[in-house]
């Protein structure tokens, strides 16, 4: 089955304006459309410019020296009209608060389907639609800055796939958010990914949640793309990642260790599950 | 992000567009005013409950700071805001709802005038030499006279809430209410906070972009 | 509960059956009725009858209290323009000289009847805020086809206050972590305070501009452009029906404007002379 590539990077550069160095350089990455790509690495290595890269938001909204290309769905994200990208591709950025600006829940929901145009008859649906993936019903009329943080980042993502974005960015969507809330995001991107075939970039430092959704995984260091790979080959570098300051999760780390003391030599498993059933087989 | 190249830019060079350099009218100014009017509601309100003389004229009105500074780094956007926010820190100050209204143009005088010096004669925001200090002052000084003018000839007097003899001690109040803030904070908020400004997508250069 | 601008107010108020357009035509057409009116005696039965109608609404009436002192400090300052200042005037006739100051009969009645004008003006001002919610004013506006990126200013506007409060406390605490207390200490102190307040209340707004934008720019919105120009389906407004008693209620407060203006510029009404209320304090006075 042929499937088309709807965001292709090459040999992207930005550089912000008064900085010496580039945020990010020399990036080519290209990425199918349904699939799930994890982006990880340490702090500063540029994957926020990468995001906000991907939604036009860079150059649109800052001063830089751009080089390279980034194009969505074909075309050159500086050539699509204001607020046409923002159709095809929605971000949910990692402070909620910063995204309100509206009285209630349900306004902050609809702010983005009016923003396109959609009428009422749309909208209802697409509010029905979406407060139910996301279980947030009870909370329409509630001031979107009284609810816990779990709640807000429940309404950003909300809010964003309000709008039927073909592709999905997250950046650092689960950072402020204790356990319990940060399974329940994931839970919807599960959810969205198992129904809607979006394409969703997830970039996220928590992994436990991530690795079992993610089909690719991007690493970024200091600016440059180290690693593209599918999520298994990618974890299977752990070495790497741990030298770039990436720590896998926990039950891969362990057989990363087994494997480092010549005491295991397959494949490390994606989650804690597979690591037993890896244990179990050896075992037997 | 990478650190900053600190490169030290002129006044000239500040209040002026690169080569090839594309400003447009954009939503962060949308933002930038909203926010204004929001920082110079609380701000205000402040002023007009704290030190009030009567009908939103107070003796240290803190507002003056978001009116001026607001408009010499946001141009039009910082006039807009400086003219609408003390409607609403008045009207939750107490003031009858169309005083609050009719105060709107000298309001707007206070905000536009110091926005414009800056621009016509290029001054540095970062407040780099005396010329920079003086015209500030001298700019404060002229738009509260103006202000002061307005609002009480005009507004008190037209609604009737002033007799003749009292007209200089509220003339004295708003002008003295606004030159002593304004001392007390826009010399430090734009020494403070000018450089960063001044990178920053939503400063400003002409009056919209 | 629900929170309005200056309070809250019970679920179960009768005002909010009211349709949010209405309590702003109340407010733009009623604060002009004192102008046009110069007997204390009206005036001050306006301001009973905007108190009754915060009573029906279930406002809490300590409320009031926060303006008292605006009250109290407002008619200190009328009372002293109108005397104390009110300069010599041989054609007035004089009640009293104290300490060299001159009572006349005319500038304490001026006096009454404009803190009686304004007082009323403020209690209608304060009637609105007790009983709106931002989203009622933010409908009110919507539903007079005020511009759309007028009306999200203003919602964020109100929202960035809210805001800038909470940084307030935040900056506050910071500094006082650090052993900057201001409790007990002179004015000077308290300006200096306040100035370092400042500083760091501006800069936290600057940051929070770049963050709204991307948020608004993520979400489609655009200032400029052709998607600027999309008709909004105002979803807000689908809650909100005018029912047969808010047409009622502006039928009222439209006919009660013309019954004003035609009996005080057709036959002479409302006017100082006519009060019984001045009349009584004329005797008390002479």
């Amino acid at each position: 089955m042929n499937v088309s590539k709807v965001i292709e990077i090459q040999d992207y550069s930005w550089k912000y304006i008064n900085t010496r160095v580039p945020a990010i350089r020399g990036i080519n990455l290209s990425i199918e459309e349904g699939s799930f790509v994890g982006v990880i690495g340490p702090n500063g290595a540029g994957k926020t410019t990468l995001a906000y890269s991907i939604d036009g938001l860079i150059p649109g909204q800052y001063n830089g020296v751009k080089k390279g290309t980034v194009k969505v769905f074909g075309k050159e994200v500086e050539e699509y009209a204001k607020g046409e990208l923002q159709q095809l591709v929605g971000v949910v950025f990692s402070d909620p608060e910063a995204q309100f600006t509206a009285m209630t829940v349900e306004d902050e929901l609809v702010f983005g389907m009016e923003n396109i145009g959609l009428s009422l008859t749309e909208i209802k649906e697409r509010l029905e639609w979406v407060t139910e993936l996301t279980d947030l019903s009870h909370l329409l009329m509630k001031p979107p800055y009284e609810i816990s943080g779990g709640q807000k980042q429940r309404v950003a993502l909300a809010a964003v796939l309000s709008m039927r974005p073909k592709i999905l960015v997250l950046d650092e969507p689960t950072s402020m958010l204790d356990p319990v809330s940060r399974e329940r995001i994931f839970g919807v991107l599960a959810k969205l990914k198992e129904e809607e075939n979006n394409t969703i970039i997830a970039i996220e430092h928590s992994l436990e949640n991530l690795v079992p959704l993610a089909d690719q995984m991007v690493l970024l260091s200091e600016g440059e793309l180290i690693l593209h790979d599918e999520t298994q080959p990618f974890f299977q570098q752990s070495r790497l990642l741990l030298e770039k300051g990436v720590f896998p999760p926990g039950a891969m780390l362990f057989f990363h260790e087994l494997r480092e003391k010549g005491l295991y030599q397959g494949r490390y498993p994606l989650t804690v599950a597979e690591g037993v059933q890896l244990l179990r087989g050896l075992k037997g | 992000m990478a650190e900053d190249v600190k490169k030290d830019l002129t006044a000239e060079e500040i209040w002026t567009t690169e080569e090839g350099e594309r400003r447009s009218i954009g939503v962060i100014h949308i933002v930038i005013t909203a926010l204004l009017i929001g920082i110079g509601f609380v701000v205000g309100a402040f002023g007009s409950i704290s030190f009030p003389l009567g009908f939103g004229v107070n003796f240290f009105w803190t507002g003056i700071v978001v009116q001026q500074v607001g408009a010499i780094w946001f141009g039009a956007w910082g006039v807009i805001a400086g003219a609408v926010f003390p409607f609403f820190s008045n009207a939750i100050a107490g003031t009858p709802f169309y005083v609050s209204l009719a105060y709107i143009p000298a309001n707007a005088i206070q905000a536009f005038l110091p926005a414009w010096v800056f621009r016509r004669f290029k001054l540095d925001p970062r407040l780099k030499s005396g010329k920079d200090y003086l015209y500030l002052f001298l700019t404060m000084v002229v738009s509260s006279i103006l202000g002061a003018l307005w609002s009480v000839l005009v507004v008190l007097k037209g609604f009737d809430l002033l007799t003749t003899d009292s007209v200089p001690l509220f003339i004295w109040g708003w002008f003295g209410g606004n030159v002593v803030a304004g001392l007390v904070f826009n010399f430090i908020l734009m020494k403070a906070l000018s450089g960063v400004v001044i990178r920053t997508t939503a400063f400003v250069k002409k009056w919209w972009a | 509960m629900n929170k309005t601008l200056l309070g809250y107010v019970p679920n179960e108020s009768p005002i909010y059956a009211v349709h949010p357009f209405v309590k702003l035509y109340f407010l733009l057409v009623v604060s002009l009725f004192p102008m046009f009116v110069s007997a204390p005696d009206w005036n001050i039965i306006l301001m009973v009858f905007i108190i009754l109608l915060m009573w029906i609404s279930k406002v809490n009436m300590s409320t009031l209290k926060i303006y008292v002192p605006v009250a109290i400090s407002m008619g200190t300052i009328i009372f002293l323009s109108y005397t104390v200042m009110g300069g010599t005037h041989p054609e007035f006739e004089l009640l009293a000289r104290i300490w060299g100051i001159n009572f006349y009969w005319e500038r304490i009645r001026d006096a009454l009847v404009v803190y009686f004008r304004v007082l009323p003006m403020i209690f209608t001002m304060v009637f609105f805020l007790s009983t709106s919610r931002e989203r009622d004013i933010i409908v009110a506006m919507r539903s007079i086809k005020v511009p759309f990126v007028v009306t999200y200013v203003f919602a964020m506007a109100l929202r960035s206050a809210g805001m800038v409060l909470e940084d307030f406390g935040i900056v506050r605490q910071a500094e006082q972590a650090r052993g900057f207390d201001p409790a007990g200490k002179s004015i000077p102190y308290k300006i200096r305070q306040y100035v370092m307040y400042m500083v760091p209340l501006f800069a936290l707004s600057l940051r929070r501009s770049e963050e709204f934008t991307n948020a608004l720019v993520a979400r489609g919105y655009a200032f400029t452009g052709k998607i600027s120009r999309v008709k909004r389906a105002d979803f807000i407004l689908t809650h909100y029906t005018y029912k047969y008693f808010d047409y009622i209620f502006i039928a009222l407060i439209s006919i009660s404007f013309i019954l004003l203006l035609v009996f005080r510029y057709g036959y002479g009404n409302f006017q100082v002379d006519q009060s019984w209320l001045m009349g009584l304090l004329r005797s008390a006075v002479s």
